[in-house]
């Protein structure tokens, strides 16, 4: 989870891990750390999500957090340029360090706000076709669109291992440990 | 009151002793007076015996007077004086021994013919005494003069005399009431005295028997063969048997020894040492001594009935010693020799055990239990046999050229050789400890020489058939260089790894001993060598030189004694410094030496020991055994015993062992049991990790402790813990099979690795955890110094002005925790600020085990929430926008040290299981601050002017 400060990472993920009932009780870190588990066809996937500080001068620790990652959500303000503009560097720095294969994830935050929107979506559409990465309006405040950037980057993450999903995946359903479980951050 | 046999006994023991005192005036002083020719050996022999003869019968006489002057005692006082202080009843034995050891002078005389020798020199004077010869005999037809006569009369009134007794006694027994305390000892008397009737008679017929023998063998036979106790006990020229396959034309048993004459050639062979056992057809008897095995042919079944009845008998009564005379009166069958015995002899013939002396147990004519063999050159070897062959726990010294220097091998054996565990102090002060097969090093072992000898050195690894091959650690200490890699054949062969004294790093391939083909060299300085190198690992030839700034040097290198290293090659100023793990963190050894295979020779053993089914007799052999001290063991060996440490009580018996495994199998008993068997140098698992820490502490402690085996040794280390929880699943396999259990099946891999990081990791760490962590001290060295110059720096400033510098949102931070006295301001408080926090945190270095170390993270996190909830007056959720700023806060007021070697290590031995869970989350952070503290800014950060000034102190 990577984005300026401001632009409601946590609350993203506080929106998508408290609105459904969770049957178990998944340790977190504040709003830094969480995990929920969603149901992707015959699959569970377990999102263990990592927040990240959103300061400027902690943009060199990045690294740290993204690396091992399954994918990335790089939020910005839609009221924002200056988020944007932000965004778009740390596509650079993943695309050029991030893990291979990582999937990326565009959530412009605050939809409810789009009377004072300074992006507009059709560049972020375009945008988030240019670097092939996932990319919807959400409001953490509404509840919109949250699970929908959920359920788009369960179903681009590749099979954990191919030979065993292939075989076993429907038999794993409701298997709270095996399931293929990935870091998002 | 007396009863007559009193009387009538006194009586006795009056007439005897005077006819003894005639005896010695009349007969044996004037035999004793004779005086043969020196050359008359013979002769010489003769009067020997008679002077013995003559000190048993004064010793006899002394006994009768004795017990004449206690018998008159008793008639003189009836009443004050009781039956039992008769010395013929109260020490019925001594007054015996006198009558027995006269009778053995006497028959040992007679088989020599020594009467009628003296008779015969001394004819005239004993014709003028025949009279007083007869008198002695009560028998008087005989008419012969001379040798025959003097004989009798020394004989008979002993043998009348005895008889008398018995008589006596039975009818005293008659007339003693049963209730009287002396009855028993008058029953006693009389069985002990018929008893010796019925000796004197066999030992009688026996003299005359080998006195026949003596005078027919020739006197090169005779000369051979006689010793004056000796007597034949049966002839095969009575009773013939044919011997196959030694050839023999006649057999005599003697009461000590079995003699096979054949020509001239005579083969003697100890009946202490003879097993008999009768062959299937009837008319054989296999006969077994150490030396020979050979078989007895009687002509009938008869033949052969008598003579193993002849062996077994003299068989026994070698074994129980001469004098217990009582044996003869067992009935016809005799007892079974013991077919194990305790005897010492000196092998005779050639090959291995030629004039060797084995002094123990024996069964079936071999070497067979504990026993002692001596060789002449001093070798000697004290343990178990079985068959006749070194077999089991035994101590081996062997002397050197040296005086006073020798060998010793503590080892097991199996048929003849060392095999198993061992440990051999050599005379060179050299000490093994490890494996041994047919004799040689062999498996895992550890062969270190004396600290003070002229070559220090210290090799611990693996060996084959006495050589130095597979993996290996060899030390250097002279040099102050440690070589770690593959052997060959005694030589540096295959891949391999110097570290020296210096702190320089090698790696590449050797070849009989020497470098060979491309290496890498990394010095202390972070430089970097790649090339082909010398013996004593300067470049030579092409090659190309890193330096720690990006400078290259390549070309082609020389280097001569005293002129350093010289190059013609290009230098490259232009790159940039290198990446940190292409030369100051790189890594050594990594998939040269695959950790599955690295320490094979330690496991396989074990492996072995459960596989045979946790056998207790081989538990020793392979699992080894410790010895406190060389010198205890030097002097236990003089007894036959050596303690391994394998104490007496029963807790240590592998049975116990595997009783208790199966009692403790629910986790936190697990747990328990796990810790208690690792700790403990008896227990299989115990012995396992004190090896395992002897191989990590040689490769990894002193040279060792270099930054670039920092992967080699934590990938040893989570191997081990793997290996260890394998071995208990293999003991508890057998406790299982035991029982008649079911066995457990194969866990999954998920389960295992559950367990292995769990459980047994952290249980194995703390034994690891000194080198270990010195290794990751060194691997992160510079890092650890940045960041502890920003923890200096940040010291520095008071709460207030940190939490300011940091970011922190002001409305989190807890001034309630501040408290002021006078003349103090908020600005200038220190470390007090989430004190909660910081002390939690400074817990992760109390402990080694990276669960619990996260544990502590956990904790300081759930502090720091706690203090912000607090602040703010309701349940607050930080995101890392806040909580990055905050655990920079309470991490740099922590000052942990070294903390980046603790977070790496956490990190490499963390359970795979928590990657990208919490506690991955939760180290990543604390990283990142770590990372973040070492920043510049942090470090360097010029204080603003008002933080700088006076104020601030």
């Amino acid at each position: 989870l990577i984005g300026d400060t401001g632009v409601g990472k946590s609350s993203i993920v506080c929106r998508f891990v408290q609105d459904h009932f969770d049957h178990n009780i998944s340790p977190t870190i504040g709003a830094s750390f969480m995990t929920k588990t969603v149901p992707c066809g015959n699959e569970l996937h377990k999102f263990l999500i990592w927040d990240t500080a959103g300061q400027e001068r902690f943009h060199s620790l990045a690294p740290m957090y993204y690396r091992g990652s399954a994918a990335a959500v790089i939020v910005y303000d839609i009221t924002k340029q200056d988020s944007f503009h932000t965004l778009k560097k740390w596509v650079k720095e993943l695309k050029e360090h991030g893990p291979e294969n990582i999937v990326m994830a565009i959530a412009g935050n605050k939809c409810d706000l789009s009377d004072i929107r300074e992006v507009p979506l059709k560049d972020a559409k375009e945008y988030a076709e240019s670097i092939g990465a996932i990319v919807v309006e959400t409001s953490a405040k509404n509840a919109i669109n949250i699970e929908e950037l959920f359920q788009g980057i369960s179903r681009q993450i590749p099979p954990l291992d191919p030979h065993e999903n292939g075989n076993s995946g429907t038999i794993k359903v409701g298997k709270q440990t095996t399931q293929a479980s990935r870091r998002c951050c | 009151m007396c009863d007559p046999e009193e009387a009538a006994l006194l009586r006795l023991e009056e007439v005897f002793s005077s006819t003894l005192a005639r005896i010695n005036s009349h007969l044996l002083q004037p035999l004793l007076l004779s005086t043969p020719e020196p050359s008359d050996l013979w002769g010489w022999e003769c009067l020997q015996l008679l002077e013995q003869l003559h000190t048993s019968s004064q010793r006899l006489w002394e006994v009768t007077e004795e017990n004449l002057h206690s018998l008159r005692e008793r008639l003189r006082h009836p009443d004050s004086v009781g039956l039992e202080s008769l010395l013929l009843l109260h020490s019925a034995d001594q007054v015996l021994q006198a009558h027995l050891e006269y009778i053995d002078s006497y028959t040992n005389c007679m088989v020599l013919k020594a009467f009628q020798n003296a008779a015969k020199s001394k004819i005239k004077y004993w014709r003028a005494q025949r009279k007083v010869v007869l008198q002695f005999l009560s028998d008087v037809s005989s008419q012969n003069t001379g040798g025959p006569v003097l004989g009798h009369a020394l004989h008979q009134p002993l043998v009348h005399h005895v008889q008398q007794y018995v008589l006596l006694l039975l009818s005293l027994g008659d007339t003693v009431q049963e209730s009287h305390p002396a009855r028993q000892l008058v029953v006693h008397a009389a069985t002990l005295f018929g008893n010796l009737q019925s000796y004197m008679r066999q030992a009688l017929d026996q003299a005359e028997d080998t006195q026949a023998l003596w005078s027919t063998l020739s006197d090169r036979l005779r000369n051979e063969l006689y010793t004056p106790a000796r007597r034949l006990l049966q002839d095969s020229r009575d009773i013939s048997v044919m011997v196959s396959p030694l050839r023999a034309d006649r057999v005599l048993l003697f009461d000590d020894a079995l003699v096979l004459l054949q020509g001239y050639r005579v083969h003697t062979f100890d009946l202490k040492l003879v097993w008999v056992e009768p062959g299937k057809d009837g008319y054989t008897l296999h006969v077994l001594t150490p030396e020979e095995e050979f078989a007895f042919c009687a002509r009938n079944p008869q033949g052969r009935v008598v003579w193993q009845w002849k062996v077994t008998q003299a068989v026994c009564q070698a074994l129980r010693g001469k004098k217990d005379f009582q044996v003869l009166e067992v009935g016809p069958e005799p007892p079974e020799p013991p077919s194990c015995r305790c005897v010492a002899y000196t092998f005779r013939m050639g090959g291995r055990l030629c004039q060797a002396t084995y002094e123990g147990e024996w069964c079936q004519a071999r070497p067979h239990g504990k026993g002692t063999l001596k060789w002449p050159d001093g070798r000697n070897h004290v343990g178990n046999f079985c068959q006749g062959l070194e077999h089991g726990f035994g101590i081996c010294l062997v002397p050197q050229a040296t005086e006073d220097k020798f060998d010793c091998y503590k080892c097991h054996w199996r048929e003849g050789s060392m095999c198993g565990y061992g440990i051999c102090e050599y005379s060179t002060d050299e000490v093994y400890k490890g494996y041994f097969q047919e004799g040689l090093r062999h498996g895992f072992g550890v062969l270190e020489s004396a600290l003070q000898g002229p070559q220090p050195c210290k090799y611990t690894g693996h060996w084959e058939r006495g050589q130095r091959s597979g993996y290996g650690i060899s030390e250097d200490r002279d040099r102050g260089e440690r070589y770690i890699g593959m052997w060959q054949a005694d030589q540096r062969h295959g891949l391999g790894v110097v570290v020296t004294q210096a702190g320089i790093c090698y790696q590449g391939s050797f070849q009989l001993d020497k470098t060979v083909g491309p290496g890498v060299l990394l010095s202390e300085d972070d430089s970097l060598y790649e090339g082909t190198f010398t013996r004593d690992l300067s470049l030579m030839g092409k090659g190309k030189v890193t330096f720690p700034n990006g400078f290259t040097l390549e070309g082609s290198f020389s280097s001569g004694t005293g002129r350093g290293l010289q190059t013609q090659g290009m230098l490259d100023t232009a790159a940039l410094p290198p990446d940190p793990s292409s030369i100051r963190k790189r890594q050594l050894g990594l998939g040269a030496f695959p950790v599955e295979s690295r320490w094979q020779g330690i496991y396989s053993p074990f492996w072995d020991f459960v596989h045979a089914g946790c056998p207790g007799d081989l538990q020793e052999a392979l699992l080894g055994f410790h010895i406190q001290s060389s010198r205890e063991l030097r002097k236990s060996q003089e007894y036959l015993y050596c303690d391994r440490n394998h104490s007496k009580d029963s807790m240590h018996s592998i049975e116990d062992i595997l009783e208790e495994l199966l009692k403790h199998r629910e986790p936190k008993a697990l747990q328990q049991y796990l810790k208690k068997a690792l700790s403990n140098s008896l227990h299989p698992l115990g012995k396992l990790l004190q090896t395992l820490m002897l191989t990590f502490q040689a490769t990894y402690a002193g040279v060792g402790a270099n930054k670039h085996l920092q992967g080699l040794a934590q990938e040893e280390v989570k191997h081990h813990a793997r290996e260890l929880w394998a071995a208990y699943r293999g003991l508890l396999q057998v406790a299982l099979q035991r029982k008649g259990q079911a066995l457990e099946e194969d866990e999954d891999a998920e389960t295992r690795d559950l367990q292995v990081h769990g459980l047994m990791l952290p249980l194995v760490l703390p034994s690891f955890y000194p080198e270990l962590f010195t290794l990751y001290l060194l691997l992160h060295e510079l890092e650890d110094s940045l960041y502890s110059q920003g923890i200096t720096h940040l010291s520095l400033f008071p709460d207030t002005k940190l939490l300011e510098f940091l970011d922190v949102q002001k409305h989190l931070w807890p001034l309630k925790d501040l408290t002021l006295t006078n003349n103090q301001r908020y600005s200038l408080v220190r470390d007090k600020c989430f004190l909660s926090a910081t002390e939690c945190l400074q817990k992760i270095i109390t402990t080694v085990d990276p669960r619990e170390k996260l544990e502590v993270l956990e904790k300081t996190y759930g502090e720091i929430e706690a203090t912000v909830s607090r602040v703010l007056g309701q349940e607050h959720k930080l995101p890392m926008d806040d909580l990055l700023p905050l655990l920079i806060y309470v991490v740099s007021r922590a000052r942990i040290q070294h903390l980046g070697a603790e977070i790496h290590l956490i990190r490499d031995m963390m359970d795979p299981m928590h990657i990208g869970g919490l506690y991955d989350f939760l180290l990543t952070a604390l990283e990142s601050c770590y990372e973040h503290i070492q920043k510049e800014d942090m470090r360097l950060h010029n204080l603003p002017s008002r933080w700088n000034s006076r104020e601030l102190w």
